[in-house]
């Protein structure tokens, strides 16, 4: 990491190859990997884990994982079977709701924001004070705003929980919408100034013009990430997969569980799929690279 | 366009808007058909968010008045939590890093061995975090093992993505040398992909430190311990000026951690 000091020995006349260059000292690396060490140790005993307990994973996650195995290869179209895939895969399309319908509440409040907190676009004390509002939102988990607002107003059910993830993707989007209208081309700002439109022109046809394949792609990606989410909600009585799955292991039943987990990781992986496709066309028909795209998401999320 | 334009027009004839495509006017229909659909099933209406507002207002004054000194009672839960994700995310990124080198096609010469990594990595990651916490409750029990287990499985998932596929993008020059001179699958990867991938791969274990922290909330509502099991206990005895002064708490600790790891990221990269 530290820059090789390069200091080759003065060579022997007998020398046929070079001597080799004498090794950079280790003893920063050595240190950091102490410290490590001891911040691990430190957290495994602070982390209060009854870590002999860990045995249960192996003898009874066998068991479990076959009376799973079970559920999943009974004849899913006989009785009760059939009433179970059914179940799973309607609280499992709840879910699928909750998220779209909660990401497109958060897309449609966050082009506002994105434009608020555009340097490019909006005054020095606007874009500090849209930003600090943005990223409050995002320091707080879907979780919370659930639990502190959209309970109490929307009562147990789905309609709670959309609506949490709806404000949730407001703070992650809004960010990232500001972040691709201060990467836009001057250009066409300039030829639209040029051409005489005025302040709202200029935002709708070369301002959001430009930057709306890649706003699409990142709403995309926040609904994939809100399916996800919207299984946490159900725990606490938002609705969806994650209300059922509550239920399930509440009551131990496994082969329910089973079932259950299927439906979430097959929907899950076709939505992604699907999602992922639409979002790949969109920003290789956009002149948006996929590299920055990413890294903008990641450091969002 | 038009020859016959009289020299004294002001402007040429604007050119005809362009149809709109039928790929964009079907998947917008769709799109919408899908929504109407969505929020149909759901029974989607902000009509509470007028009319039972004053029912909201009740429990949303509480939470303005929170009760800070609760805060500093549970300080163990916040020990607790910080250490769940230290655990978590050092045994997940390593196992992680180990997954990434497997699902890579620069780092794993068989086809097959990365095509197989790389579905088993995406059904990983398409489980939700509260499924893993519910899955290692019943396995080991209410408590933070269940916690720290259920984070290392969704951070072996997410690391390993993101470092896979920073793996996809390195320099061939050194992969070459490597190759040139003999070097194992093992020394390649050691010599030649880890130090191009070390800066990124810091920083994506810095995000997944993050995540954790995050995360604490959800992992302890269901059973996995920290902080995230005193606002469960809180909230279900109405105590809501208690679960208050957690949530803002908890809000500076992840904008602290936040600012730590950026300042860290800055020296990695």
């Amino acid at each position: 990491m530290s820059a090789a000091t390069n200091r080759t020995q003065p060579a022997t006349a007998s020398a046929v190859t070079t001597p080799r260059p004498s090794e950079p000292s280790k003893t920063k690396a050595t240190l950091t990997w102490l410290a490590l060490l001891v911040i691990f140790g430190g957290a495994v005993w602070l982390s209060n884990a009854r870590w002999s307990e860990i045995t249960g994973v192996f003898t009874d996650g066998w068991r479990y994982f076959q009376l799973m195995l079970d559920g999943v290869l009974e004849n899913p179209f006989a009785e009760p079977w059939s009433g179970y895939w059914t179940l799973a895969l309607e609280k499992m399309m709840e879910s699928v709701y909750m998220a779209w319908v909660g990401t497109l509440i958060g897309a449609i409040v966050s082009i506002p924001f994105g434009f608020l907190a555009a340097r490019n676009v909006s005054g020095r004390v606007t874009v500090q004070v849209t930003r600090g509002f943005l990223n409050l939102i995002r320091a707080v988990p879907e979780l919370v705003f659930a639990i502190i607002i959209m309970l109490p107003i929307f009562g147990f059910g789905p309609v709670a929980g959309t609506v949490a993830l709806g404000v949730g993707a407001v703070g992650t989007l809004g960010k990232l919408t500001a972040e691709a209208l201060e990467g836009i081309d001057t250009g066409p700002v300039e030829a639209a100034r040029a051409a005489g439109a005025r302040k709202l022109a200029v935002l709708r046809w070369a301002y959001w013009s430009q930057v709306l394949p890649e706003v699409v792609a990142f709403w995309l990606y926040r609904f994939e990430i809100n399916i996800r989410a919207s299984a946490v909600l159900g725990i606490i009585g938002a609705g969806g997969i994650g209300q059922l799955l509550g239920q399930l292991f509440g009551r131990r039943e496994w082969e329910q569980i089973g079932i259950a987990l299927v439906v979430v990781i097959a929907v899950t992986l076709l939505v992604d799929a699907l999602s992922g496709a639409i979002r790949h066309r969109i920003i290789s028909g956009g002149a948006v690279k996929e590299s920055t795209f990413k890294e903008d998401a990641v450091s969002a999320v | 366009m038009s020859v016959e334009a009289p020299p004294r027009a002001a402007a040429t004839d604007r050119p005809r808007k362009p149809a709109p495509s039928p790929v964009v006017i079907g998947g917008l229909v769709v799109a919408a058909a899908f929504t109407w659909w969505a929020g149909h099933s759901l029974g989607f209406s902000l009509r509470p968010l007028v009319e039972n507002w004053s029912n909201g207002w009740v429990v949303i004054e509480q939470f303005l008045s929170p009760n800070w000194p609760f805060i500093w009672r549970v300080w163990d839960a916040w020990v607790e939590t910080i250490a769940i994700s230290i655990v978590a995310s050092a045994v997940g990124v390593s196992l992680g890093l180990l997954f990434a080198f497997l699902a890579s096609r620069v780092t794993n010469r068989s086809a097959w061995g990365f095509r197989a990594t790389r579905w088993f990595l995406s059904v990983l990651r398409s489980l939700p975090d509260i499924a893993y916490v519910l899955i290692f409750v019943a396995l080991v029990g209410v408590g933070s093992l269940a916690g720290i287990l259920a984070l290392i499985l969704f951070n072996i998932g997410i690391a390993a993505k993101l470092t896979s596929e920073t793996i996809d993008a390195v320099d061939t020059g050194p992969l070459e040398a490597a190759d040139a001179s003999g070097a194992g699958t093992a020394a390649r990867a050691r010599w030649a992909v880890m130090p191009q991938i070390l800066p990124n791969y810091l920083s994506y274990c810095l995000y997944i430190f993050e995540l954790n922290i995050r995360a604490s909330v959800v992992i302890g509502i269901a059973g996995g311990g920290g902080i995230g099991s005193v606002i469960n206990v809180q909230f279900s005895r109405f105590e809501y000026e208690n679960v208050a002064a957690i949530v803002v708490a908890l809000f500076v600790v992840v904008l602290l951690i936040d600012q730590l790891s950026q300042y860290l990221r800055r020296r990695f990269v």
